[in-house]
This record gives C-alpha cells, structure tokens and sequence, in this order.
C-alpha cells in the first residue's frame, strides 16, 4: 500500500476518502479506525451518536480491503465511514427514532436507502442522535441528550438531523443521512457548517425510514462538500418498487456534471420574509455569497412573493401537524407522557384540525407550486436565500420546554426552510461565512423540480471560490 | 386570557380522537391555533384556486427543467 493521502484520515471528504481507497492509498480499515478514534475521543462533549456498531463497521471495512485486493472494482463509495440518524431502519437492529416510546424498537426491514449505500461500499458505523421523532429544528432531545454544535459546544446543531450535522462537522465520520420535512437536513447543516442536500420530493425512496409526514418527508445526505453530496444522490436516488410514492425520474451523474461553472446561471433572490429582518451578520455573508457568484457569471435578480409564500407558510403548517398527530395517533392516546412536553403539546395541536381544512392544503400544493415557478421563478434556475435568518441561538434560547416564552425563537429557526418542502423543490444548504459568534453562517439554494444536477452546480461552483466548507472546528 | 376556541376544541379532540389534553403547553397551543385559522382565512379571501383536483406530482413533472 501507499502512504496515507493524509496525517488525518479524518480530514478527508466523503469522494476524498473513497477515492483515496479506490486508487490504493488508504484502506477501508484505517479510515473506519480513524473515525472510530476521533468518535472515542470527542463525542463525550459534542453527544452525536447513539450506537457505534464498531465490530461491524471493521468487519464491513475488512471485506472491502478483502475485495480491493482480489481485484475487485469499488463501489463508488467504497471505504467512506458514514453514520445516520436513528430512524434508518435496518433488520434486527433497533432503531430509537431518539425517543424513549422506541427505544427497544427493533426495526423489521433495512430501508431501501441503506441497501443502496450498503452495495455501494458505504462503511456504516451505527446510528446518530437526532430531535425526537425528527419533531424539532433545534436539535434537543430529552432522552438521549441534547446534541452539542462543535463549533460552541453551548449553541445548538440545529435539527432535526442533530447528530448528522454536528457529526460530520466534528470529522466524525464522511457523511451522514438527515431527513428533512421542515428543513432537518439544510438547518444542522448551515449551523454546523457542512452541505446538506434536500431532493425534489420523491426522489428519493423513503422505504424503511420512519415517517414524520407523508407529503413532505425527505431523505438526504449531510456532507462536506457539493460534489459528496452529488455522488451520494446518486447512488440513493431513484424508482423503489417498496416505495411506490418514488419517482420514475431517471437518475444522472450528478458529479460528472461539476464543471465549475456558474457562467449564466439565473438566480433569484428572495427577500420577502428570507431576507428581511436577518441578522447582519447573516445578511452580510448572503449577500457577500451573491457576490461571489456573479463574479463566477452568474445573473442575480431579486423578487418578493408576499401572497404566495403567506399561503405555503399555512398550508404547511396544516400539512405537517395533522400528519404527524395521524402518525402519532395510538402513542398520543396511550403514551402521551412519554414524549417531550414540546413534542406532545405540538401533535395535540393536529387533532384540532379540520379534515377539509387538510385536503384544501393539500390539493393547493400543485396550483402554488405551478404560481411559484412562474412568478417567482420566472425564467430563472435557482432561487437563493439564507438557510436560518438568524444568528445561531444557544441551546438554552430555545429551549421551549425549560421555558415557553422561547416559542418564537424556536419557531423561526425553520422559518426560511419550511416552505420548501410544502414546494417540494430541491434545495441545497453551503457554507457562506461565520457570524460574530464563531458560528456558521449557510446559504441556501432552490432549483426547479429535479434539478438537483443545477442546484448541485451551482453549490460546487460556489465551493472552487470559497473555503467555509473547508473549515473545521477545533473539539475541546 | 384563553381565547373561546380551547375548551370546545379539547372536546372535539377527546371525541373525534380519543386524545386528552397531555399538558398545559398543549392547550396554550390551542390557543394560538387562532393566528393559524386566521391565516388560512386569509389566504382563502386573497387567492383564488380552481376547485378542481389537483395533482402535485403532475405539477413537479410538468415544471421539470428544460433540457440544457
């Protein structure tokens, strides 16, 4: 074998280190030990994991070190250590979806997407922490710990996907899978300062994955780059036969078509209700990021959309809440004391919901879907606004359980996240800059239904110019 | 003071799901479900929608990108 590529295996991205172990350089085994380690040695104060299913992982490492050896062509993310958050079901393992009502819960089947990173070479290390039953876009969890943001252990990972976040942020391991039905995978993503990616809905098979609700649940990757995240659609993209509700899109070489190049693309900037009212810091690297894209080539323009977006705003929050009250529905009548009392209070509310009142949401998605693209969109490929309008808050600011009066300031961490998914387009969270407080700072980019080879373009392109994603934050 | 909304809600819920009230910050959610209702109002007099039915999935092909 050659030298290690790097002193650190950990400070490899997910392509760096499958790529590393597909020309020779690296073993699977001594990128697994290396994320093994630095988890031994950091998670105590940052709490992203759950279960570290360390004999497997070597196992599984050793077998594709076996297969490179006998001359067999990796997978495409062979070697790769990843861990996921705790509601990726995989046969005989339990799957606490971060609650205490799961927490011996012993999943049945492997999700679809687990099976697909699984035959792509994929080193899983065991399961993430995670806001309970992905309910929250903070990241407290009452049973398991709160997640800590490794940038500043007091402040929160954003959520749902906590430990996804603050895990790959930390160097803990490549990539890791979120789910994302109110922002849960772009919000721990512009807060710890890594690339999280939300696929046009459907895209993505969500067989196996514990559901939060039908119409806006996603599954994605949390990673530190454009071009990971672009490899790691691919190969979880796509029709499954065991979710019917998958699209029959075909699926493109997402990487293969990073060029570089952001030269004319259209990008919109949202500004009513994204935008107005940020945080200076935040509004500055938005607008420092525009800056560096039409420097690239790129055309910005800006639009509000006060009526359209008042009506997504509402109708998600009807969408959301009477499906997760639908889900939670026998735990809610028999077992109510053992959720969060913000989580109860939440999914109480869904009851209270007329059926009709929930259909008219639903059966106005696509109208406002076809209205944002022609008004908003307008001939235009990407619309682009700030991840979190806010400055990152502290675990303690919004903790609503400790202290009701917080609501709000919970509340609108997802504020410029939601309406994305009631849309259903596909959106990316990068990187942009750090606040006055160390934290980071993540711009968020939307395209046109499955256009993630744009929406990933352009986040790549952004990434040649700039090095935020590159930066990593030093583990107490 | 709790808006007229709460109690006769809570009873709806107890009967139509066989749900009680888990906590107080349950019911002061309830009570905020006004602003909600009144945005849905408010988007019903402000927008006008084909009372047809519609599909998502229909929109989300039909607005695909145009091949580059």
């Amino acid at each position: 074998m050659n030298a290690p590529v790097s002193a650190d295996l950990t400070a490899l991205s997910m392509t760096e280190a499958a790529d590393a172990f597909a020309c020779g350089e690296v073993s699977a085994e001594a990128l697994a030990r290396a994320s093994l380690a630095r988890i031994d040695a950091h998670d105590r104060t940052v709490n992203a994991v759950i279960r570290l299913d360390r004999e497997a992982a070597l196992e599984a490492a050793a077998s594709q070190d076996r297969a490179r050896a006998a001359g067999e062509t990796p997978g495409p993310l062979a070697g790769a250590p990843m861990m996921h958050k705790d509601m990726y079901y995989r046969a005989g393992k339990v799957s606490t979806c971060g609650s205490k009502i799961r927490r011996d819960f012993v999943a049945p089947v492997t999700a679809t997407v687990l099976q697909r990173l699984d035959a792509a070479g994929a080193i899983d290390l065991g399961t993430l922490n995670m806001a309970e039953f992905a309910q929250n876009p903070t990241g407290h969890n009452a049973h398991f710990g709160d997640c800590h943001n490794p940038w500043n252990l007091p402040y929160c990972t954003g959520g749902s996907s906590s430990g996804s976040g603050a895990g790959v942020a930390a160097r803990f391991f490549t990539a890791a899978l979120g789910s994302d039905t109110g922002g849960s995978i772009r919000l721990p993503a512009t807060i710890c300062g890594v690339t999280g990616l939300k696929a046009t809905q459907t895209r993505v098979s969500r067989a196996g994955v514990m559901p939060l609700s039908f119409s806006a649940d996603n599954v994605g990757p949390l990673v530190r780059t454009a071009r990971d995240a672009a490899r790691f659609l691919r190969v979880v993209a796509g029709h499954d036969p065991e979710d019917p509700t998958s699209a029959r899109e075909p699926v493109p070489d997402y990487e293969a078509a990073l060029n570089g190049d952001a030269k004319g693309l259209r990008i919109v900037v949202l500004e009513t209700g994204f935008l107005d009212g940020a945080d200076a810091p935040v509004a500055t690297a938005f607008e420092d990021s525009m800056k560096a894209l039409t420097a690239q080539g790129a055309i910005v323009t800006r639009a509000n959309a006060p009526e359209i977006m008042r009506a997504v705003n509402a109708y998600t929050a009807v969408i959301s809440r009477v499906e997760g009250a639908t889900i939670h529905g026998n735990w809610m009548r028999g077992r109510a004391g053992d959720y969060a009392i913000h989580l109860s209070a939440r999914l109480y509310g869904g009851y209270a919901m007329p059926g009709h009142t929930y259909v008219e949401a639903l059966s106005r998605r696509g109208p406002l879907l076809r209205r944002f693209v022609a008004e908003v969109m307008g001939g235009a490929d990407l619309v682009a606004t700030p991840t979190l309008k806010t400055r990152v808050p502290t675990l303690a600011e919004t903790d609503i359980d400790a202290d009701p009066a917080n609501w709000d300031r919970f509340m609108a961490v997802s504020a410029n996240t939601r309406p994305f998914n009631y849309l259903g387009l596909p959106t990316i969270s990068v990187p942009c800059g750090f606040d006055d407080r160390g934290l980071p700072i993540g711009l968020q980019l939307a395209g046109r239904p499955f256009a993630e080879g744009t929406v990933l373009r352009a986040a790549d392109a952004y990434q040649r110019v700039t090095d935020w994603h590159r930066r990593a934050p030093v583990l107490p | 003071m709790e808006p007229d909304l709460v109690v006769p809600t809570m009873e709806a819920i107890r009967r139509w799901a066989g749900v009680s009230v888990p906590n107080a910050a349950a019911r002061q959610g309830l009570a905020d479900m006004a602003g909600l209702i009144a945005e849905v109002e408010a988007v019903r007099a402000g927008m006008v929608f084909e009372d047809e039915p519609s599909s998502f999935e229909a929109a989300l092909a039909d607005l695909k990108e145009p091949a580059r």
